[in-house]
């Protein structure tokens, strides 16, 4: 999880060094290279080994809840028997419940945190980065500073101190990680940015008087999506192993919820006895973090090779 | 140059350190509820709250009493727990020094490890042996720790194979090194979670450099392969990877939180789980300082590091 | 807790050889250590038996001192260092006779003084002693003659003798001295260091007839279930206190391991605050009592090892009504008191937990799914501990948890007016009557009546949901003897390590 104080090495670092190349060095064929990006991801044959996984277990979180009844036979919270017995396909829980069932209705708040942390984070971070970028001298220098200040303290730390003032609220979890990814995604949008307003076609704009905040989204956006793409799929895949991790300290999601991490919390006195109540969520989120994984490496590995191409 | 480069790192670590305190500090006063009503719990008589409120100045300003935590910090003196009422001090002390044991020793193995698997896949760039190595340390990378940690017990001490400790069991008196069987797992997970990392850096540097033009020059000039790599390549990847291992080390302050819990072992990890769970913020903001040290120390060693090995101010230095 | 276990779990099943056998027949044999771990304890554990709190204090306490009454295997009180104990007609003066030729382990006899020293230190007002609340009405402690001292009570209580039976009502030489603890109970203390192990050695100057066995003792702490029952299976430890009743099944299929389950009046009741909204309404309260399904309860959350409540405590006192039905689920009638009392639609509650004690947390999320079905939307509200306890006995709906009392004892200590931890709010007028009156009745059966209609009313309208009693679960080598089920709730046979020897190989 804390794999996040590693920004940018979980990927080829030539590929996603945001001050060697700026993947939008060609503004006049902007449609056509975001095609590229898309089909130089997909060629690869990693990103679909990627996607697969990645589909396989949100079918699994997404669809899982509403097969419950038809699928087990029993609900996520209903008992089936005594703790830790054969009952069932996979047995049951430390309190009785089916692991199956369990197991399918458990997706579905990992990878809805997750991704509201991303999204969260992303968002923080492209503000503050385009904006420092944009604007630059002391504010530049506060946000970039306090970039660092939040960087110091590993993502797992920070988490669990802000768990211990606010308590193990869901909403605690995605903003606290969407804070700790900010710093990261504000330093790549900040750079990508740079290179990007030192185009002629930005300076043209600013000459026509156009809006600052025209030009950031309209302009500029659009024109660092490459380095953001990469980090999106980085950052989803840090997210979710955060947020599994603090379940499983039990400081995530919290009793009755059905939720992967939390399983693993709960079972796990019993992996000799019922490995399945932990095997099956391990395997959930192994499988899901290797796929969205796969999938960030591609896109790190499409956007340089754009960039070769057009050196 | 050097020394002017250096003085201004270690300032800014200096001021960042300050920054993280307040911040720190800070998460104190968000804090609901009366920390001496928490300690004495069931014994809350109305004279013990005002006695203890004293003892720990509660009812000081709230800048005083953060000029006194952070003079605190640098005495030794990091309050009391709220759940033990004991010295914070004394409860992290051991504690600090045996997850400081897990963390070199994972380091020790993985830093050099690490190397030579970047320099090794670098080297046979584009063959098996380099898919290989991507391949994996890309998976590795993926995976939380706790997943990579179960996976382990469950293949060598629980389903699989049966031959080592899932748990670290150190009777009363003894320390946990004391029964190195227990270390194996909770380091090789730290291993494989940081090696990958290092590797992959290790390879992305190692093939930048061996593009570059003096490598080339030297190949040219006949320099033997080997002399070229350890002559000419090596010390030019040594910056960059400086950096990298010291995020690792510096992850790893954090990430032993996970391993620690996980196999039971009796370390800094640990305590701040328990602090967490009895909500005693004195013990997890001495702790949360504590990783924050350990973090910007290890990072400033490897911009001295990073200073140092560039042979462009290197020279100029000397000049 | 967690992985550890599995592994040598793993291990015992593929690779055990055949467990040896042992002989346990035969008179008990002598000499020897036992090592007893147990989870808990830190620095604030203790060598005063009479501020015993963790299971480290108790076993202490328990092992150095002795008390002038206490609880065999079956709760029932036996002379212990006073050979009678009995009040006058209306239970204001009780009068003890000293067992004779009891020294303590130091070799100084003990008088009639050290036992009146000993109830002063508990009671002092400067620094009172764990069992200071239940002696609150004491007046005044007489030595009469050598052997006989008088306790005068400013009110009637006829269950003193049960507050003379508890472990902290230690037995000490007039100048105790906690650093340097001297006792009459059948160990003394060799050393000790807080939060990790005691040692403690035979006393030669113990009292007692038969043991103890053996020569040493090692009490050890640890910080988690897992890493102890780790100890246990690489017999890194010969016993060891409270086991998960969910892994009985798994340690027990250890050949080498005996399970020791015995059937205690602890209970984990919810607790509903009868003088606040909804729970203020008896009906409400009936039918939450009616929404539970004990059994399940019993099967959820303690594996099976428990025996039925039947919303009234003080199960082995031998006044509890046993003749009252066993209640049990009845949804259709749940959901009618439900709409008489207001919530035809019906309720919504938040339910306040924290993992005080094991099996909590897991009962309420039980509790929860159960009361469903009764149309009782239950949200839990899981706390850290601290939190939990800043906030103690303010909470509407919460639960909490208690040992094997009987009747008046648990009654002073949470239902009547004063008592220090109603979590209820209970204020009966017709209860605290009977119960006051039941203090000063000194006849068995007179007062075993007052105490079956008090019970009779928390069965018709208190405030505790008491869905079952927990059985006490420990394990141990299956080298040892001495150690019985026994009821009190104290673990291993109620720490009663006098009574354990070493079996030799047979």
């Amino acid at each position: 999880m804390t794999h996040a104080t590693t920004p940018d090495s979980a990927v080829d670092p030539t590929t996603v060094d945001p001050s060697g190349a700026g993947p939008a060095r060609s503004a006049p064929d902007r449609p056509a290279r975001r095609s590229t990006l898309v089909t130089r991801t997909w060629a690869q044959r990693q990103a679909k080994v990627g996607v697969v996984l990645t589909a396989l277990i949100v079918l699994i979180a997404v669809i899982g809840p509403l097969l419950l009844p038809w699928a087990t036979g029993y609900t996520a919270t209903g008992f089936a028997d005594r703790p830790f017995q054969d009952t069932g396909l996979f047995g049951t829980d430390n309190l009785g419940r089916d692991v199956l069932s369990r197991f399918l209705a458990g997706g579905t708040s990992l990878l809805l945190y997750s991704v509201l942390a991303t999204a969260l984070g992303l968002f923080l971070g492209m503000l503050f980065g385009m904006v420092a970028a944009y604007i630059g001298g002391w504010l530049d220098a506060l946000i970039m500073r306090s970039n660092d200040v939040l960087l110091a303290i590993p993502q797992l730390v920070f988490a669990l101190l802000a768990i211990t003032v606010l308590g193990p609220q869901p909403w605690v979890l995605v903003a606290v990680i969407a804070i700790t990814h900010a710093p990261r995604i504000a330093r790549v949008t900040r750079a990508a940015t740079l290179d990007v307003i030192g185009e002629d076609y930005i300076r043209a704009a600013e000459m026509y008087a156009v809006p600052r905040r025209r030009i950031l989204f309209r302009e500029v956006l659009p024109n660092i999506t490459g380095p953001l793409a990469v980090e999106a799929g980085l950052r989803l895949t840090y997210s979710i192993g955060a947020i599994a991790s603090l379940s499983f300290l039990g400081l995530g999601m919290q009793p009755p919820a059905a939720d992967w991490g939390l399983m693993i919390n709960e079972n796990r006195i019993a992996l000799s006895l019922q490995p399945w109540g932990v095997m099956l969520p391990v395997l959930a989120i192994a499988v899901l973090t290797i796929g969205t994984n796969l999938i960030a490496d591609s896109i790190a590995r499409a956007s340089a090779s754009a960039n070769v191409g057009e050196k | 140059m050097i020394v002017q480069l250096i003085i201004r790192r270690l300032a800014i670590s200096l001021v960042i350190l300050l920054a993280i305190s307040v911040l720190v500090f800070g998460a104190t006063l968000l804090l609901p509820g009366d920390p001496a009503l928490a300690i004495l719990g069931q014994q809350a008589t109305p004279e013990r709250i005002q006695a203890l409120h004293e003892q720990m100045h509660l009812d000081d300003p709230a800048w005083s009493r953060y000029l006194s935590w952070l003079g605190g910090l640098f005495t030794g003196d990091l309050g009391t727990s709220v759940a033990s009422g004991q010295p914070v001090a004394e409860l992290v002390g051991e504690r600090a020094r045996a997850s400081v044991v897990l963390m070199i020793a994972a380091a020790l193995i993985s830093v050099p490890a690490g190397i030579a698997l970047g320099i090794w896949s670098a080297l046979r760039r584009g063959r098996t042996v380099d898919s290989a190595i991507t391949g994996i340390s890309l998976v590795l990378a993926a995976l939380p720790e706790f997943v990579i940690g179960i996976a382990l017990v469950a293949l060598f001490a629980t389903t699989v194979f049966s031959i080592l400790p899932a748990v670290t069991m150190a009777p009363p008196g003894t320390q946990p090194w004391d029964f190195p069987a227990q270390l194996i797992l909770p380091i090789a997970v730290l291993v494989l979670v940081v090696t990958p990392y290092i590797a992959r850096m290790m390879r992305a540097t190692m093939l930048e450099v061996l593009d570059s033009g003096y490598v080339e020059m030297a190949r040219l000039k006949g320099v033997p392969e080997r002399r070229v790599i350890l002559r000419h390549a090596l010390p030019h990847a040594i910056g960059p990877v400086a950096q990298v291992v010291a995020i690792q080390l510096a992850w790893m302050a954090g990430g032993v939180v996970v391993v620690e819990y996980l196999f039971r072992y009796p370390g800094l990890g640990q305590a701040l789980i328990d602090a967490v769970n009895y909500r005693d913020v004195q013990v997890v903001q001495a702790v949360t300082m504590i990783v924050a040290v350990i973090y910007i120390v290890v990072n400033l060693l490897a911009d001295i590091v990073g200073i140092l090995a560039n042979p462009k101010l290197r020279t100029g230095g000397d000049r | 807790m967690g992985l550890g276990l599995s592994a040598i779990l793993a291990a015992c099943g593929s690779t055990a050889a055949p467990a040896e056998q042992f002989d346990l027949e035969g008179p008990p044999t002598t000499g020897g250590t036992v090592r007893v771990g147990f989870v808990g304890g830190g620095a604030s554990d203790t060598l005063d038996g009479a501020n015993a709190t963790n299971l480290g204090d108790i076993a202490r306490a328990v092992n150095v001192y002795s008390t002038l009454l206490s609880f065999d295997d079956d709760y029932v009180l036996q002379p212990m260092l006073a050979t009678s104990v009995t009040p006058n007609e209306d239970a204001t003066v009780w009068t003890v006779v000293l067992r004779d030729g009891v020294s303590f382990s130091d070799g100084r006899p003990l008088r009639p003084e050290d036992v009146v020293a000993s109830f002063e230190r508990i009671v002092d007002p400067e620094d009172p002693k764990s069992g200071a609340a239940s002696l609150a009405h004491l007046q005044e402690i007489v030595p009469v003659d050598g052997r006989t001292i008088e306790f005068r009570l400013a009110t009637s209580d006829t269950a003193l003798d049960e507050s003379l039976g508890q472990y902290t009502s230690i037995i000490v030489p007039e100048d105790f001295d906690a650093a340097h603890p001297v006792g009459t109970g059948p160990f003394t203390v060799e050393s000790f260091t807080p939060g990790q192990s005691t040692e403690l050695r035979r006393n030669p100057h113990y009292w007692g007839e038969d043991g103890p066995y053996l020569d040493t003792v090692s009490l050890l702490n640890f910080n988690d279930t897992d890493a102890l029952i780790n100890a246990l299976l690489s017999n890194q430890v010969d016993a060891v206190a409270q086991i998960p009743s969910a892994l009985t099944e798994v340690i027990g299929a250890d050949e080498r391991i005996r399970i020791l389950d015995s059937e205690t009046g602890m209970y984990l009741p919810f607790t509903m605050r009868v003088d606040r909204a909804p729970f203020d309404d008896e009906r409400v309260r009936q039918a939450f009592r009616l929404a539970v399904d004990r059994e399940g309860m019993i099967e959820q959350v303690l594996s099976g090892k428990g025996t039925l409540g039947n919303d009234m405590y003080a199960v082995f006192d031998p006044s509890y009504p046993d003749e009252l039905p066993q209640r049990a689920q009845d949804i259709a009638e749940a959901k009618r008191l439900l709409a008489e009392a207001g919530h035809p639609d019906g309720l919504e509650v938040e339910l306040v937990t924290a993992p005080i004690q094991s099996g909590v947390v897991e009962a309420a999320q039980v509790f929860a799914e159960q009361a469903a079905e009764a149309g009782i939307t239950v949200s839990i509200n899981r706390m850290d501990l601290t939190a939990y306890w800043t906030d103690y006995l303010e909470y509407d709906f919460s639960q909490t948890f208690w040992y094997t009392r009987n009747f008046l004892a648990q009654s002073n200590a949470a239902v009547m007016p004063g008592a220090p931890f109603n979590e209820t709010h209970w204020e009966d007028e017709e209860f605290t009557a009977l119960v006051e009156e039941a203090r000063t009745v000194v006849d068995d059966a007179a007062r075993g009546e007052l105490i079956a209609r008090a019970q009779e009313i928390l069965y018709d309208r208190g405030g505790y949901l008491l869905w079952g009693f927990a059985n006490q679960v420990d394990a141990y080598q299956g080298y040892l003897g001495g150690f019985v089920e026994n009821r009190t709730g104290i673990p291993l046979s109620g720490f009663r390590l006098d009574r354990v020897w070493i079996g030799e190989a047979a």
